[in-house]
């Protein structure tokens, strides 16, 4: 039987290498992708990865059962690890990594089906997004930036920020949530 | 503005310190607060997933777990002033203990091994350049690196590695410059590793970068670029595979318009005989 996650975190939090191990499988690509996707770089989304892991090892972070999923967590420790990465680097000189010269990959382990699946159909939500409402979205998820510097790059009013991400993100899940439904019928 | 419109700048991790705990100290009081950041929690949950695959760098399992276990301490995240990670977290964390320092388990890579030698244990993650190249500015500087000489790391006697330090150079500032560098170079298996430190040198503007070049006979070859941290330190490693044979004279460093020099630009600021 599968180990659960939050099993695994705490045998890590106690120094299991093993454990360590095997948590670490289990989230290695889709920490690294999404890291990527924050940070545009690979060099620093390796170190993004090496940090999160860092941090659940020497109990820096604790997950707290009663708030929700582990995976979501590791996701938002993962975000803000690399939000901090980039302020710290921002002023550094790394080469942009284009995207197509990193290897796409080969043999799909249970684990990146899930992903896989559900990747697909956010990404098919956030293509039926105006051009407006996916670049806040970006702006401010993916990028983590500030509520002026969105304000300034959508030439909105600071005041209508959050308005405008908040109405963005509900029509995602809205469009989300109806694929969803979609999906249980056409399975019928 | 008010309290209540910090809410988006506290999930970004935008805020200062003292901004953050009294932003965190109203959600404690302020219902609002606490249902919208639970409500943005939930609006994005789903976002990571849209992230498109991307294959991890050869080698990345074994570098991270081997920081992890081996080297790596929780000595640079006290000083970052984190976003919370989950919606309010109010109590102290717990105390950071030292991950213990035992045997690795795993295959030792290289980096690991140079890192061990050229920082001392202080667990800063590389940024991986170019291929065998790593780059990062030193994270300031608690002891010199000339009191940390390689025998002594406590890495290198604890298990058996095949490295062996073949030279190490004080490089000599030119003239009107005032800084130091040293490079080591570590044999290991059939290849050799340049680690470069320098201090104090001037700071970088734009997209500047310190490269270290191997002459031969008035010929460069590239052999690592860094940048340096405020307080003018930076460190490289660099694997040195060049095609053919090389007999190489002169080691240097210059500083150049950017990562991408082919040729030396920039004056000689730095230098040593091989
Ligand atoms: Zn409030």
């Amino acid at each position: 039987m599968r180990v659960k996650d939050v099993d695994l975190f705490q045998r890590v939090q106690s120094q299991d290498e093993d454990a360590l191990e095997q948590l670490y499988d289990r989230y290695e690509k889709l920490l690294f992708s999404f890291s990527f996707k924050m940070t545009n770089n690979k060099f620093l989304a390796e170190e993004a990865v090496q940090d999160v892991f860092t941090k659940i090892w020497s109990k820096q972070r604790n997950f707290d059962e009663g708030k929700g999923k582990f995976s979501s967590w590791l996701l938002t420790v993962t975000r803000n690890t690399c939000i901090d990465l980039l302020r710290k680097k921002k002023d550094t000189p790394y080469e942009l990594e284009e995207r197509d010269s990193l290897n796409e990959t080969e043999p799909t382990p249970e684990e990146e089906l899930e992903w896989k699946e559900r990747g697909e159909e956010v990404r098919m939500a956030v293509g039926e997004l105006s051009q407006e409402q996916q670049e806040i979205i970006e702006l401010f998820y993916f990028k983590g930036m500030s509520q002026s510097s969105i304000a300034e790059k959508q030439d909105i009013p600071l005041g209508t920020v959050k308005g405008r991400l908040r109405l963005s993100l509900k029509h995602l899940k809205g469009i989300l949530k109806e694929k969803k439904e979609r999906g249980v019928r056409d399975d019928v | 503005m008010s309290k209540h419109d910090l809410l988006l700048d506290y999930f970004n991790g935008q805020l200062s310190e003292e901004e953050r705990k009294a932003f965190e100290e109203h959600l404690t009081e302020c219902a609002d607060c606490r249902e919208e950041l639970r409500e943005l929690e939930e609006l994005t949950e789903d976002l990571p997933f849209s992230s498109e695959p991307v294959a991890p760098p050869e080698g990345m399992k074994e570098r991270v777990l081997s920081n992890i276990t081996g080297t790596a301490g929780a000595s640079d995240a006290k000083d970052n002033p984190e976003p919370s990670d989950n919606t309010i977290t109010l109590g102290k964390e717990s105390q950071q203990p030292e991950p213990k320092r035992k045997k690795m388990s795993w295959y030792k890579p290289l980096m690991a091994a140079v890192l061990t030698l050229s920082l001392a244990g202080n667990g800063a993650a590389l940024i991986y350049m170019s291929n065998n190249e790593t780059t990062e500015p030193a994270p300031p500087q608690e002891t010199p690196p000339e009191e940390t000489p390689p025998e002594e790391t406590p890495e290198e006697t604890e298990q058996p590695t095949l490295d062996i330090v073949q030279q190490i150079h004080e490089l000599q500032p030119s003239e009107g410059v005032d800084a130091q560098a040293t490079a080591t170079m570590i044999e290991q298996s059939e290849n050799t590793n340049l680690v470069v430190q320098a201090s104090d040198l001037p700071p970088l503007e734009g997209e500047e970068t310190y490269q270290v070049w191997v002459l031969e006979d008035g010929t460069p070859f590239r052999a690592g670029t860094f940048v340096t941290n405020e307080q003018g330190v930076g460190a490289v490693s660099y694997l040195m595979e060049y095609e053919g044979e090389h007999q190489f004279d002169t080691l240097a460093i210059t500083r150049e318009p950017n990562a991408h020099s082919e040729v030396p630009q920039g004056d000689i600021l730095l230098s040593a005989p091989l």
